[in-house]
């Protein structure tokens, strides 16, 4: 399964020369700022270096990608801990569990965990990249709109169940959010939902969207207190516990294994580093003796999310690789910067420069090592958050989120989207829907809508099509499942005792 | 806990959480109006082949949801109680006040500049919540715009409206 060749000759492009390592630490650095600022994204990130790609050989280039994207998977979940502010979707798991922990004043727990968990999710990611590059690529050739549709429909469905209390809620919040989604211009040119608004025929802006519903959100929610974390005693940024944090992690290996398989295989898929966490998430809820401590400042809540996010890059860039497709606005840049030095991504890359295959996955293992000091260091600053009074911090984080979201789209559709969605996700949080669901069925409309599309096409409306294709038979009976089970689970026990009533 | 209003009809109280009615209602009232606007525009299998299903399916969730927000209330029984955590006082009005200095600060902060409206709405927002000591209101507000406006406009080359210092990048 490993070309040992491209892999002595990928040792040797690394060994030969200090000039790829030169890119790593800053790399690792911008990543991790840049989401300080809700608003600003991964791929904003990478296209404003863009300039820079030029200037570089071709592996310093893609080192230097890497290295801002694992930064940046590790740094959404610093804002999404300290203040419920998921800077990208990626990160709306680790909210779950984290910001109560924070609240609990247990923030430093926290982001060791979210710190030992990207790492760990990072580096298992990698490690199954280095082993099965060649066989996921067969694997990702033969994933086509069936299995898509069916991998978004069982996303929001977990989503929607995963409060637990309100199922009708949870699953028409998800079903407004893939109606929001598929708002704009048609595949035929229709314009949808768009008010007449020009701006909105290319579709809700989702970043504003996303940080409008769940951070500006939360912080209305916090308008009337003095500081996140109630308690003085408990305000501290320590070293220690946040060490502590971090060893907490590898007490829960079978949440972190999970996490990172999951999110590596899920993030092969387009858009699948956005679902990937609340799956592995939904995933460890489901499978803990104890759902009901989820979402009340468990620490497997945030080592499930966050393994998954961290180990989702690693199927990104598989499928960049092995195939030359996206799989999301990061990787989107990053093709750009394959092009700019005239080489196309896919099978043919795959096998002509092996080598750089191997020498991006062995330094994308190295990086880790220095994402885990950076990232260190860097959470001793940003967890002073919490000694800042919220009536400083709310106005502060609220102004940045709409300079950020009028800079993501150069235009009023940020900050009007920002604005209404905050509303939009303090009404849902107060009537309790859950709205991840709604922001996963917004990210995933468009690719849903799309893959329905081709299916109906492939199979000129006959749904014996789906027996044709195993993997998507596979996943639809999980979706099933999923919704069924815990009906079942709690009609067994009913029907144990009314069998029992009878026998007495 | 508040209670839930109530209405009697035919000799049956029964109580409505109104509020929730209300929004889920806004909610279902929007998947309709989307399904019709889509119609309007395209009726092709490629416009409607998802809108339509996920629209008639929000229609299913709505009549199941809001069958939720209505309640008999047996006879001689207290009203149930409003099934959410009511706010503290002088919350909501924080809130809303909140909500509309931010809808105040995204609609005039491209038109008038992001430099004078962002040190308005910070400094507003600081007195909303309580802030009085006159360096924290001065200081705040201009540090923020003086470094913010700085970052996004010249290192992160980011153009941004301004009014006082439009410079080459706005």
């Amino acid at each position: 399964m490993i070309d040992l060749h491209a892999l002595a000759a990928a040792v040797h492009l690394l060994g030969g020369s200090w000039q790829p390592w030169l890119v790593v630490l800053p790399g690792i650095l911008i990543g991790l700022a840049v989401h300080a600022v809700p608003g600003l994204t991964t791929s904003m990130a990478l296209a404003i270096c863009l300039p820079l790609i030029p200037y570089m050989d071709f592996l310093q280039a893609l080192i230097f990608m890497t290295a801002m994207y694992a930064g940046a998977l590790f740094g959404v979940a610093i804002p999404a801990i300290l203040l419920n502010v998921p800077g990208s979707a990626a990160a709306v798991g680790t909210t779950f569990d984290g910001f109560p922990m924070a609240q609990a004043g247990r923030h430093n727990e926290a982001l060791g965990l979210a710190l030992a968990a990207s790492c760990v999710g990072q580096v298992i990611a990698y490690l199954l990249l280095l082993c099965l590059a060649q066989p996921i690529a067969a694997f990702a050739i033969r994933l086509g709109p069936p299995e898509m549709l069916m991998v978004s429909l069982w996303g929001i469905t977990l989503i929607a169940r995963l409060r637990g209390r309100h199922m009708a809620r949870g699953l028409l919040a998800g079903v407004f959010g893939l109606l929001l989604g598929t708002v704009g211009l048609s595949v035929r040119g229709a314009a949808r939902g768009t008010f007449g608004f020009d701006l909105l025929l290319d579709g809700i802006p989702t970043v504003p969207a996303i940080v409008g519903l769940f951070a500006a959100a939360e912080l209305f929610n916090l308008v009337g207190r003095e500081y996140i974390v109630d308690d003085r005693t408990r305000r501290q940024v320590n070293a220690g516990r946040i060490l502590a944090g971090m060893r907490e992690t590898f007490r829960h290996p079978g949440t972190l294994l999970r996490g990172a398989l999951l999110g590596s295989g899920i993030g092969i898929l387009p858009g699948g580093h956005a679902i990937a966490n609340l799956l592995s998430y939904s995933e460890a809820r489901r499978a803990a003796k104890d759902p009901e401590r989820f979402g009340t400042g468990d620490p497997r809540g945030i080592i499930a999310a966050e393994s998954a996010n961290a180990s989702s890059e690693g199927g990104s860039m598989a499928t960049l690789l092995a195939l030359g497709i996206p799989t999301g606005g990061a990787t989107a840049v990053m093709l750009v910067a394959f092009g700019m030095h005239n080489i196309t991504g896919g099978p043919a890359f795959m096998r002509d420069h092996a080598d750089i295959v191997y020498a991006v996955i062995l330094s994308s293992l190295a990086q880790v090592v220095l994402l885990a000091a950076a990232g260190f260091g860097f959470i001793f600053i940003a967890g002073f958050v919490v000694k800042v009074r919220l009536r400083l911090l709310v106005p502060i984080v609220l102004a940045l989120a709409v300079i950020g979201s009028y800079a993501l789209a150069q235009n009023l559709a940020g900050p009007i989207t920002l604005a209404a969605f905050a509303v939009i996700g303090w009404l849902m949080q107060r009537f309790d829907y859950p709205v991840a669901a709604a922001v996963v069925g917004l990210l995933l409309g468009r690719l849903t809508e799309g893959a329905l599309l081709r299916t109906y096409q492939m199979s000129g409306g006959d749904i014996g099509f789906l027996l044709t294709r195993p993997i998507a038979l596979a996943i639809l009976l999980l979706l099933i499942g999923s919704i069924a089970l815990p009906y079942l689970r709690r009609g067994r026990p009913r029907l144990l005792e009314k069998r029992q009533g009878r026998i007495v | 806990m508040p209670s839930r209003p109530q209405l009697t009809i035919g000799g049956r109280t029964i109580a409505v959480d109104l509020p929730h009615l209300a929004f889920v209602t806004a909610i279902a009232a929007w998947c309709a109006w989307f399904c019709q606007d889509a119609w309007r525009a395209q009726k092709g299998v490629e416009n409607l082949i998802l809108i339509v299903p996920a629209s008639a399916m929000a229609m299913i969730l709505y009549i199941v949801v809001a069958a939720s927000c209505i309640h008999i209330v047996p006879p001689q029984d207290h009203p149930p109680a409003a099934p959410r955590r009511p706010l503290a006082p002088g919350m909501a009005s924080k809130i809303i006040g909140t909500m509309a200095l931010l809808a105040a600060y995204v609609v005039c902060a491209p038109l008038f500049g992001f430099d004078v409206a962002s040190f308005i709405y910070i400094l507003t927002m600081l007195l909303l919540l309580g802030e009085r000591r006159i360096l924290v209101l001065v200081l705040v507000p201009a540090l923020f715009c003086a470094i913010v406006i700085y970052c996004f406009n010249t290192l992160l080359a980011t153009p941004l409206p301004l009014l006082l210092f439009p410079g080459d990048a706005a």
